[in-house]
């Protein structure tokens, strides 16, 4: 029981409780959404924070409401939950894959969406590329203000967001496309992925691509969307070997991490072999 | 003040940090040492507890956040001190090596057994993702597995 | 070793459950970890953050003024040294630092926190010294030495050469290898290989919970080895062995990181100095960064073959990196000589092990130690032999391997042909197996069948069995359950076979020094082989006792009673005689308990005189012998390996209990296959092990292994009690052997280095892998050695 004493755990009961308690707070204070990047902080011989604002119980941030035109998901929503919610709905595969196959199912069962779009320093997180590719935007909402941005814009500001903002929840506009994620843990499963590739296409009428997203993860700090390959996508059929080797031309511009147990190469050299999958997911 | 929990139906109570892990809280001041403490990241599932009947690596769960959560521990699983299908499947397989990963093991295929009676050698090899052995090379435990879903 | 006296009449032969599943699975099973004591203080050690220094300035008296400390410890209170072959190793770092990690001061207090809390208080100062963090460094010229006293230490076995930042040197020298690779008829070929080290990873860390009662110290500790607790940390402290005790509660794993001494002295200062109980343990940072892991190596090989697969000369040189101190590794380089020189007839041969020192974490053993490593090394020498002389690899290892009558390395006989028909064995599973499905995915496949031997570390070992009146025995032994299951299978099954009892009837008392003889600890496969024959020959002293008693009871000769399901009777009359709880009680009775004592040690098999230098042993009492075979897939686009099948065909003597043997036949594959596929452990410029935890030390899960394939190979010699050989530890040994031949069959490269994980199999896909050079391995073998290999008997 290594913590000193001076710690608390506020339990949130409702959005405004945790908005206020986080404001009180300031930087003293960080939200607890699932804890399993938090309560690993000793093995990267980081502080906890003196307070935290426990969101876990939270009634309006842990629903996913499924309309004609978007799906809305509260950022308590744990990983097993959003991949259970979405199984039935093709057009999501990229996110049921997402939230249904990362790490192990009793950190699915913990982990949420919420806290893998606002974990800064987690660059192997499945579902911020999923998210990437199906348009998504955010809703972060501090004492008294509340903002929508896309997923994008997020990502360029979380690390400097000011303390006493949460992230909401996530809106994903519903269209017809087909969807697919490609990862690749260094195991079968249970490690992070070296590399995430996640693909979402529309096709006109003669299987042409009409919009494509193709959405990186894990192979740069902070996953991004791959645009010249969404370019050379559309127009033409989808065919997993040419998006292969329209990857293999175009994927110079990423420049890999370097970590422990995966060179910077590595994670851009398998990108291609990712695409194919993803695009092969597909059914082309 | 202090912390109300609810373990294997008992109500108790810590003195703990709100945000010391539940496993330390389980081991120490319960003195409920079946989970173990091995990784503490949640990768090996030797501490896997059922909060509110999932499995859950309790090295994540600051101890504050399972109050009034029914916690069952391996020691809660064994009905009337005797073996549950699981236990007794991994014991009559001879599964069981140094021991230390099994109170992790017992609680996921406790799991698994009453949520997927039909799932297969795949869906258990799966299941088991976050926990590891280090002795046995899985494949008595996935036997007894099987065998415990034939059974029950 | 019974003579001619018949040694039971019951079969010690089944599939014995072990006794202590059921609390295991119930968490109900009290490791040393789970081990509370009332009034036990909280241990914690302030370890060293640099790789290399001199401790300018030690000052504790403000941490020992912190919030609830009771005792602070430092190298002042530990005076001695220990190590294998020299005494290089003190407890904590005195003046020097050599490895980052390496212990400084250890704090008792009345929680964890304040303990951790008083170590940030110590003030220490610790100015740099040069480093040698890679054997490359360590043997370049004018290198920083790591034990520049190294001339001063106390040497405990003659006959090692030692030198500056060489720890030990062993050598072989058996026939004339230059005329070997003089001849005109031999092909000459060339291998090196690298592989990294190993962590066992034993999911009970290092523990220790210690007093100090009446004078003595007693250490309860999660180890393998009691009785070198005991020595070694009376020699560390500087107090008679007598005054330590060690008991040993059930351990959760070993695989022999718990073969040496780890953190118990600690624990043992903090409990004399504070007068309670002191509880120590690593965290699994710790564990990571400073276990006794299996060590990194650099090996080659050259082998002068004839083109009709003779191979008439072979020499090799094996750099093994024993860390900051010498530890486990200088008994292990006496293994080359089996290992690498093993499996296969040799003309001529000489080999050179070297243990090497560096600024790093200390090594030490792992299952099947040295042996892993070189029979990767040897078996891709040996395909890279057989493709060069243009010969089928099988038909290549067929027609050498060791048979009947061939010489070993050191000059041993080996007698029976075993290796041969464990590979005929292997042929038929192979041909009964389906072919694995899905050969078109675009992955490429290949597969393997390969060799190993390996062998069973004997040694003395002690036994008491007490016949109790109930009837039941009791067995006393300094015997550990380290999860093999060998004290609750083999031991209680051995026991109850002479006795004519059931084994559920023998109870196996726990280790304790005070209650058992001298045990040399519990690995090398010796539990069954070494603490089995010490038991078979105890329970054999009471048989003899009770036969005699009963003889009177029922008036029959001893010669003519057998012992079987619990009744002494007289031989092909079922029911006769008596139970052997009415003997038990009439002789404790009439003449007092009884007990019977055993012991064993190995026969020491000679090497051929003028063969060996520096080495622990000349030779091996008891060869182990397997046959490993495996197809991979490999992904060319991931450089994924996909394990698709493995099969083993083990010698194992003869199996006392199949099942168990094949619950340690799968493990030990898989911890193989992590070996060959997963592990992998660097260390930073900083001198650190950069793998500190689980996220980046991946050993395998349940998805990432295949059922293994079993045929276990009796009849083979041995002068293990029944005819039984260790079958624990060997599983492990050719596993990296047969996946990177198979992967090498499969691209169509040579594999030079381990593991595989999906980035170095990826660059060698790509032609992008940098050659492998070894350029501190002299290319004269001669050059490699501090001095010429002499033998001048004080070996």
């Amino acid at each position: 029981m290594d913590t000193p004493a001076s710690r608390s755990v506020y339990v949130a009961p409702s959005l405004t409780s945790a908005l206020d308690a986080l404001d009180e707070g300031g930087a003293a204070a960080a939200p607890f959404a699932g804890g399993t990047w938090i309560m690993r902080a000793p093995i990267r011989h980081e502080l906890l924070k003196p307070r935290y604002v426990a969101i876990g119980s939270i009634p309006e941030l842990h629903g996913i409401k499924i309309d004609a035109d978007a799906v809305e998901i509260g950022a308590a929503v744990t990983h097993a939950t959003l991949a259970a919610a979405l199984a039935e709905l093709s057009e999501f595969n990229v996110l049921t894959a997402a939230a249904g196959r990362s790490a192990n199912p009793a950190i699915r069962g913990m982990a949420t969406i919420g806290g893998n779009l606002a974990t800064t320093a987690f660059a192997a997180a499945d579902c911020v590329p999923a998210l990437l590719c199906l348009d998504a935007e955010v809703e972060i909402a501090s004492r008294g203000s509340r903002e929508r941005i896309d997923l994008e814009q997020f990502l360029t500001m979380r690390s400097t967001l000011a303390p006493g903002w949460l992230v909401q929840r996530i809106i994903v506009p519903r269209q017809e496309r087909k969807t697919a994620h490609a990862r690749l843990p260094l195991r079968q499963a249970g490690d992070y992925p070296t590399a995430i590739v996640s693909l979402a296409v529309s096709l006109d009428d003669v299987g042409r691509v009409q919009t494509a997203r193709v959405a990186v993860g894990s192979v740069e700090p902070v996953a991004r969307r791959w645009e010249r390959l969404e370019d050379a996508l559309v127009g033409h059929p989808l065919n997993a070997a040419k998006a292969a080797h329209a990857a293999a031309g175009l994927a110079d511009e990423f420049t890999g991490r370097d970590s422990t147990d995966v060179p910077a190469w590595y994670r851009v050299r398998v990108l291609p072999g990712l695409v194919r999958r993803a695009a092969a997911a597909l059914g082309s | 003040m202090g912390l109300s929990l609810t373990v294997n139906g008992d109500h108790l109570t810590s003195t703990a940090d709100p945000i010391t892990p539940l496993v330390d809280v389980l081991r120490e001041e319960f003195h409920l040492t079946g989970a173990k403490p091995v990784c503490r990241e949640g990768f090996c599932g030797a501490c896997m507890v059922l909060i509110d009947g999932n499995p859950t690596p309790s090295c994540l769960m600051p101890a504050a956040l399972a109050e009034g959560c029914d916690i069952r521990t391996v020691e809660g699983l064994a009905v009337n001190g005797g073996l549950n299908p699981i236990q007794a499947a991994l014991e009559a397989c001879d599964a069981v090596q140094c021991g230390m990963c099994f109170p992790g093991m017992v609680v996921s295929l406790t799991h698994l057994l009453t949520t997927r009676p039909g799932a297969t050698r795949d869906d258990i090899r799966a299941a088991l993702t976050g926990n590891i052995c280090r002795c046995t090379g899985y494949e008595r435990i996935i036997e007894a597995a099987l065998l415990a879903l034939a059974t029950t | 070793m019974t003579g001619d006296a018949k040694v039971s009449d019951a079969s010690a032969t089944m599939n014995f459950r072990r006794r202590d599943a059921a609390d295991k699975l119930r968490g109900r099973t009290r490791y040393t970890i789970d081990r509370y004591l009332p009034g036990m203080l909280h241990a914690a050690i302030l370890r060293a953050g640099v790789p290399s220094g001199r401790i300018a300035r030690l000052d504790i008296t403000k941490a020992a003024r912190m919030p609830g400390v009771r005792a602070v410890v430092t190298a002042a209170d530990a005076p001695g040294m220990i190590g294998i072959g020299i005494a290089d190793h003190p407890l904590f770092a005195r003046d020097v630092i050599r490895y980052d990690g390496e212990p400084i001061a250890a704090i008792a207090a009345d929680t964890l926190m304040q303990a951790h809390a008083a170590l940030a208080a110590i003030d220490v100062e610790i100015e740099p010294l040069p480093v040698v963090l890679t054997m490359a460094d360590a043997l370049a010229p004018d290198a920083p030495l790591v034990h520049p006293d190294w001339r001063n230490y106390e040497v405990l076995l003659e006959g090692g050469v030692r030198g500056g930042n060489i720890a030990w040197e062993a050598t072989v020298v058996r026939g004339d290898v230059d005329a070997a690779f003089a001849r005109s008829d031999v092909e000459i070929i060339d291998s090196s290989f690298r592989v990294g080290r190993q962590n066992h990873v034993a999911f009970e860390p290092r523990a220790v919970v210690a007093s100090y009662e009446d004078g003595r110290f007693h250490i309860e500790t999660s180890t393998q080895v009691p009785w070198t607790i005991r020595n070694a940390t009376a020699r560390l402290l500087g107090v008679p062995a007598s005054r330590v005790r060690v008991t040993v509660p059930p351990v959760g794993g070993g695989f022999g990181l718990k073969f040496d001494l780890a953190i118990e002295p600690f624990a043992a200062l903090l409990a004399r100095a504070s007068g309670r109980p002191v509880r120590l343990v690593n965290s699994r940072e710790e564990e990571m960064l400073t276990c006794l892991f299996r060590e990194n190596a650099e090996i080659r090989i050259r082998s002068a073959v004839t083109r009709d697969g003779e191979i008439v000369g072979r020499e090799a040189v094996v750099l093994m990196d024993c860390g900051a101190y010498g530890g486990e590794q200088i008994f292990l380089t006496t293994m080359t000589a089996h290992t690498l020189g093993g499996n296969y007839s040799l003309g001529a041969v000489r080999l050179v092990s070297r243990a090497v020192y560096t600024n790093t974490a200390p090594n030490g053993a792992f299952r099947a130690c040295n042996g892993v490593y070189n029979t990767f090394a040897l078996e891709r020498h040996t395909d890279e032999v057989a493709a060069r002389i243009g010969m089928d690899p099988l038909a290549f290892r067929r027609r050498n391997v060791l048979g009947d009558g061939d010489l070993g390395a050191t000059g041993q006989v080996f007698e029976g042909d075993v290796l041969g028909p464990m590979l005929d064995r292997m042929d038929t599973m192979r041909d009964a197996a389906a072919t694995p499905p899905g050969c078109d995915d675009g992955r490429l496949y290949g597969r393997a069948t390969v060799v190993g031997t390996w062998f069973v570390f004997v040694g003395p070992s002690a036994a008491t069995v007490n016949m109790n009146a109930d009837g039941t025995a009791t067995l006393v032994t300094s015997g550990v359950e380290i999860g093999s299951g060998s004290m609750m299978q083999a031991l209680p099954q051995i026991v109850a076979g002479t006795l004519g009892l059931s084994p559920h009837d023998v109870i196996v008392r726990a280790a304790d020094t005070d209650a058992a003889g001298y045990d040399v600890g519990v690995g090398g496969g010796r539990t069954t082989v070494s603490l089995g024959a010490a038991s078979l020959s105890a329970a054999h002293e009471v048989r003899t006792k009770l036969l005699k008693v009963a003889s009177e009871m029922i008036e029959a000769a001893a010669e003519d009673l057998v012992m079987r399901s619990g009744r002494i009777e007289i031989a092909g009359a079922p029911g006769s005689g008596r139970l052997i709880s009415e003997v038990a009680a009439r002789a404790q009775a009439q003449i007092g308990p009884i007990s019977g004592t055993g012991a064993f040690t190995g026969a020491g098999m000679p090497a051929m005189p003028g063969c060996v230098a520096g080495h622990f042993i000349d030779a091996i009492d008891i060869p182990v012998f397997a046959v490993h075979d495996c197809e991979v897939a490999v992904d060319t686009e991931t450089g994924h390996v996909e394990v698709l099948s493995y099969r083993v065909v083990q010698d194992v003597g003869r199996a006392l209990n199949p099942r168990a043997i094949h619950g340690q036949i799968q493990g030990g594959v898989v911890q193989g296959l992590g070996y060959a596929l997963h592990e992998e452990v660097t260390i930073g410029s900083n001198g650190r092990v950069r793998q500190n935890g689980f996220e980046t030390y991946r050993v395998p899960l349940a998805l990432d292994v295949v059922p293994v394939e079993i045929n276990l190979y009796e009849g083979a010699p041995s002068i293990g009690p029944l005819g039984t050989k260790g079958a624990g530890e060997v599983p492990i040994l050719n596993v990296a052997a047969a996946v990177a031949c198979a992967v090498a069959n499969a691209i169509g490269k040579p594999i030079l280095e381990l593991p595989l994980t999906p980035p170095r199999v990826l660059e060698l896909l790509l032609d992008q892998r940098p050659t492998l050079s070894l350029p501190h391995i002299a290319e004269a073998w001669t050059n490699n050695l501090l001095r010429p290999h002499k033998t001048d008997g004080s070996n």
